[in-house]
Formats: C-alpha cells, structure tokens, sequence
C-alpha cells in the first residue's frame, strides 16, 4: 500500500469535498441536499461527515474518524473522502426500505505506526422504517496497511407514537455495534433516544459501560 | 354588438378560470419519517407557482397550492418527488384550499 503524509490524506479527503455518513439513519438525503452529522461513539470512535447529495441516487463528501481502542489505547485518525449510493428502495404504503452501499479512500494516522497509511473505506447498509418500527445493519470497512477494522451496526427501534410531518418524532433504540482490529471486545450495547423535528435529528443514550452515545444531523 | 362582445368576452373569461386547479393533491408512496421528507417541501417550494406545501405522513399526501393562473406540471410534480426520493401513486387538481386540507388533517377527517 502507497503511503504519504497524514496531511495529504487530509487533502485528499477536502478535495473530495463532500461526502456521506456511515453512521446516519440513510447516508443520502435528497436531490440538491445537504447534510452535516456529527457522532460520539462511547469513547470508542468520534466521526464528523458533511455530503451532498446531487440527485436522491447517490451522495458524496468527506469525512473524519478517530477511534480509540479499548483494549490497547491505540488511536487512528482516518480523514476521507467517500461516495455513496442507493442500490435499491422500495417505497411502500406505509413503509420505506433501502439497500445503500459505498466507498471511498483517504489517510490515516495511528499511535502505533509513523506516518500516514492510504485507507481504503468501503461499507452498506440496509434498512426498513414504518411510522413505529425501525431497523437497519451497517458495515463499515476501513483498511490500511497498518490495519483493518470493521464496525458493524445493528439498530432497533420502536416509536410510542407515529408522529406526523410537522410534529417532534420520538424513538427508542437498541444498538449493537462491534469492532474489529483490537478496537473493542464484544459487543457494544447501547439504549438510545432519538428525537427530530424539521431538520434537525438528535440521538443520545447511554451504552452498557456507561459511556455517553450521541449523534447530531442536520440536512439543509 | 359592442354589448354582445363584451358580454362573449366575460363568459370567456369566467369558463376559463372553471377547472382550473387551486391546489395539486398527491399521494405518495415511502412517507414514513417526517425527518427524511424535508426534500418534498424544499423541492416543492422552489416553484415560482407554488403559493404553499402540506405534507401528511398519516394520509400519505402531499399538496401544493398554487397562485392564480400559474401551475406545476404533473412530469415536474413526478420529477421533483421523485428526486427527494419517492414514489408518486396518484396526483388531483382540486379546487380545495391547502387551509382546508390542512385542518382535515389535523383533525383526521381525511
């Protein structure tokens, strides 16, 4: 694998200059849409994305991500730059389901190794959403040649109510998330409340080690 | 003459504006979060013919009102909706006002 400075892989990820979000509820929003997100991922992993997306098909942007592991106090800095795309939907009466799927490329640097790695990111997801049920596994691949990890996601969610277009929708959900490359032992469960009015989301919980789980979207 | 012309040109005038849509009602397939829907009344609202925008997640429709003597064609209404990324099942031209249509859904009559 190439390697160059970590400031070029930062470059790299800029002149990307848009991209999408692993960690969001559907990493493309619509046509001529923004949307910026940031995540606090329990002291594991910290990830901030901003993509737009030029038609409802596809998005693309950049991103960084930082994890910490839990198991040896390695730290990675990963900047990149990534598109996304839409694979399937199906828009039903009452339901919506996606298959999304993407790649991307940047830099990273490691407490553990000198220098900057060329980090290759590839990932997808599928979901399925009503007005009070929500679902969606997610696999996200990083891969270096100082390293591999791969974080996959899995949420459940119930609505006590359906709420309509204009009015605050309230969720509450189980995650599951692990990790690989020595980042985290097991799986990370997580309780979490989710609210969005408008074009604002808010997520925030709790894991099962008590550390704080939390996400801010925002489309514009 | 002059009378009779006057009057042709006031029936002509009064028979133009029958039929004439106030507002576009559609119903749309995929409405489930009302987070994900803002591309709808974002697209929507850059219309210069578009006066208003009611989105109802329960009643699976959206409607736009538009100004007098102006419209938004049903191939830009699919395409605009389309492009926030659902899927058009029906669209009606009606004359009901979008206030009207709004307190029908508040109030869950429709």
């Amino acid at each position: 694998m190439p390697r160059y400075s970590h400031c070029a892989g930062v470059g790299v990820a800029l002149l990307g200059a848009l991209l999408s979000p692993a960690s969001m509820a559907k990493p493309i929003a619509f046509a001529g849409g923004t949307t910026a997100m940031v995540e606090y991922g329990a002291g594991t992993m910290e990830e901030a994305q901003v993509f737009f997306a030029p038609t409802h098909r596809y998005s693309v942007g950049a991103g960084y991500l930082k994890l910490d592991s839990d198991v040896d106090g390695s730290e990675r800095n990963i900047a990149y730059a990534r598109a996304n795309l839409l694979a399937k939907r199906w828009n039903l009466e009452a339901a919506q389901a996606n298959v999304f799927a993407w790649g991307g490329a940047g830099g990273a640097s490691g407490s553990d190794f000198s220098g900057g790695a060329f980090t290759g990111n590839a990932g997808a997801q599928a979901d399925y959403e009503t007005r009070r049920v929500y679902a969606s596994l997610k696999t996200d691949l990083y891969d270096s040649s100082e390293f591999t990890h791969r974080i996959d996601t899995l949420q459940l969610g119930i609505a006590p109510y359906a709420h309509e277009y204009e009015e605050l929708a309230v969720w509450l959900l189980v995650q599951g998330r692990t990790y690989t490359g020595n980042l985290y032992r097991g799986t990370e469960w997580a309780a979490l409340l989710r609210v969005f009015k408008g074009s604002v989301w808010i997520e925030a919980g709790v894991t099962e080690d008590g550390n704080l789980q939390s996400m801010v979207m925002v489309n514009f | 003459m002059n009378y009779r012309k006057a009057i042709s040109t006031i029936l002509l005038l009064l028979l133009s504006t029958i039929g004439q849509a106030e507002t576009i009602e559609v119903t749309v397939n995929g409405l489930v979060c009302g987070f994900c829907a803002q591309g709808i009344e974002k697209r929507l609202r850059r219309f210069p013919a578009t006066v208003d925008v009611l989105v109802s997640l329960e009643q699976r429709l959206v409607a736009v009102s538009l100004n007098a003597d102006t419209d938004i064609s049903d191939a830009n209404l699919t395409e605009a909706l389309e492009g926030a990324g659902y899927a058009v099942k029906a669209i009606r031209r009606t004359e009901t006002p979008i206030a009207v249509l709004r307190e029908q859904v508040k109030a869950g009559r429709r």
